[in-house]
């Protein structure tokens, strides 16, 4: 009885340490802030891996109040390979809140997102493996 | 039970043995950034201070050079998401170093506004390498695994002691390995130096990424006046964008190198207004068409030369670089290394942009300094001396007189030279022509 009590506990021990050492790190899209003179902007990409990708901006001005804003652009480049593509329009869903959906990013690496809405622009480095 | 107090005791002993040896070399944690800056009409050199801890102060020190003008200064450090910190220093007559404090509190990517200027900089994190925790955590482990079969044998349960015991071993294996190879795992990449710097990167600069090239495409330089400024506009040679990924070389973002038609130069550092957008000042500027070279080095490394001209409606007065010193030159055969060494009175010479001296090189000149096919920038390096920091601000006014720079001049011709070095927060300019003979015969190289 004790001998078996022994053995599950190894066992746990183990299979506690294994999910630690192995455990898939930071995966998860986190989301990415950056300001312009005026503005806020919050981009949570759906997906932190080279392909077809949406991004989620929230934006506001500099009191958290939603931005103004008919449409957002947003240009996606990647400054090792000096390698841009086309612009991305989309307009709110709900005042200061954007969804940008079917970004084609297919390299992985770091790429340099530009959101501009209006006349603010900034520019979001975001990596993918 | 004497037993027992016996394999206790060594236990003891051989846990504090092992957990002795601390192998850190993880707390390299950045430097100070200096860059010069022409801001206005004044020639500055702007320090941030190496940031001792985040939440903290960064130690700005400002250093003014001779002919600039009294004033105040606003600093403004600012990063996304945090709260602005701004400081006020009110330069003096004398040329030297004036301080001034921010506040920063976080690591990552900041900005610092030295009035109209940005000069982006990273706050490091003290961030522990995997290997180190890893010979942390493999000693740690060893300590308390010994501890348990330790109380398994007192305990009179020798057999179930030795599982324990396995794991002590393959723990302190761990910790061994770590620690001795450790020393020669290179470092990570500081920072905003192969990637964009962002808040994750510089928290976890041992995040891996696919990408082995880190360099990046060539950039095209337009030059254009507005009023008195010489603006800078950079773009990506291949996609077109801004290019806001300047590192500081040398001590500037771009040094630039701009020759009136009358031979008279100037070796600026423009400050960043904008994204892609660089400014300098030419005050009291020659009418007529101007060389420009500018030299940068983009984020993931290589320096670029950037030449272009640009009209300046300026005025007809001419003005030429005065400087003097005693020159001592071996001038060889194009190809060959030449050596011209100047001299300058005392040993109080003072590093300017971490160099002793720099020499521009332009030639062969036929007309105009323009369409000249070689134009290249030579240093003097600081000579390492007992008793002096590795790299000497311009506070240590301690080196020369003699000035020594070899290059190869690649084609015979008569080339435009300039040497400058700092003296008593001067600038000294010193221009010369040098004649480089055509190499002899078919074994001139």
């Amino acid at each position: 009885m004790k001998r078996h009590v022994l053995v599950a506990l190894a066992a746990v021990i183990a299979v506690a340490g294994a999910v630690v050492v192995l455990w898939p790190r930071s995966v998860e899209a986190q989301p990415h802030l950056a300001e312009s003179g005026r503005l806020r902007f919050v981009l949570t990409p759906a997906s932190t891996r080279s392909g077809v990708n949406s991004f989620d901006l929230r934006i506001t001005d500099r009191a958290g109040n939603p931005a103004q804003g008919d449409e957002v652009v947003v240009e996606p480049a990647m400054p090792q390979m000096g390698h841009a593509i086309a612009p991305i329009t989309a307009g709110p869903s709900e005042p200061g809140h954007y969804r940008v959906g079917d970004v084609g990013l297919f390299m992985a690496g770091q790429w340099e997102i530009t959101v501009s809405l209006s006349a603010e622009r900034v520019v979001i480095p975001l990596l993918l493996t | 039970m004497k037993r027992s107090a016996a394999i206790l005791l060594f236990t003891l002993g051989a846990i504090l043995g092992i957990t002795a040896p601390a192998l850190a070399d993880g707390d390299r944690i950045g430097g100070d950034v200096h860059v010069a800056q022409t801001l206005g009409d004044r020639d500055l050199t702007v320090i941030i201070r190496r940031v001792a801890e985040v939440p903290g102060p960064v130690h700005v020190d400002v250093v003014t050079h001779a002919g600039s003008p009294p004033g105040e200064l606003i600093l403004t450090a600012r990063a996304a998401g945090a709260a602005t910190s701004t400081a006020k220093v009110v330069l003096g007559a004398t040329p030297g170093f004036y301080s001034g404090v921010v506040e920063v509190d976080r690591p990552g990517p900041w900005e610092l506004a030295v009035d109209e200027a940005t000069i982006p900089f990273v706050v490091p994190a003290l961030v522990s390498s995997p290997w180190e925790n890893a010979t942390y955590g493999g000693f740690i482990a060893a300590g308390a695994l010994l501890f348990l079969a330790l109380l398994f044998a007192v305990f009179g349960k020798p057999g179930l002691a030795l599982v324990p015991t396995a794991g002590v071993i393959a723990a302190i294996a761990v910790g061994v390995t770590a620690a001795l190879l450790s020393p020669s795992i290179p470092p990570v990449a500081a920072p905003g130096t192969q990637l964009d710097p962002t808040f994750g990167n510089v928290n976890d600069p041992y995040q891996r990424t696919s990408t082995v090239d880190f360099s990046r495409p060539p950039v095209n330089l337009v030059p254009t006046m507005k009023g008195e400024d010489l603006v800078l506009s950079l773009t990506d040679g291949s996609s077109g964008r801004p290019v806001d990924d300047l590192l500081v070389h040398d001590s500037a973002f771009v040094h630039l190198v701009v020759v009136s038609p009358s031979g008279n130069l100037r070796h600026l550092h423009p400050i960043r207004t904008a994204p892609g957008e660089y400014r300098a000042r030419l005050s009291a500027a020659e009418q007529g068409t101007h060389a420009i070279a500018a030299e940068i080095a983009r984020r993931g490394g290589g320096v670029q030369l950037l030449r272009s001209s640009v009209e300046v409606p300026g005025t007809a007065t001419v003005q030429a670089n005065d400087g003097k010193a005693d020159l001592a030159t071996e001038i060889r055969e194009a190809g060959r290394p030449t050596t011209i060494t100047a001299r300058f009175g005392d040993r109080e010479l003072q590093p300017w942009l971490g160099m002793l001296g720099h020499m521009i090189v332009i030639g062969p000149i036929s007309g105009n300094a323009v369409n000249a096919p070689i134009w290249a920038h030579v240093h003097s390096m600081i000579p390492p001396t007992p008793g002096m920091p590795d790299r000497p601000d311009e506070s240590v006014a301690a080196y020369g007189p003699d000035v020594p720079f070899t290059y190869s001049f690649p084609l015979p011709g008569r080339y435009l030279v300039w040497i400058q070095v700092e003296r008593d927060y001067t600038i000294v300019t010193v221009p010369t022509v040098v004649d480089v003979p055509a190499a002899k015969g078919v074994s001139g190289r």
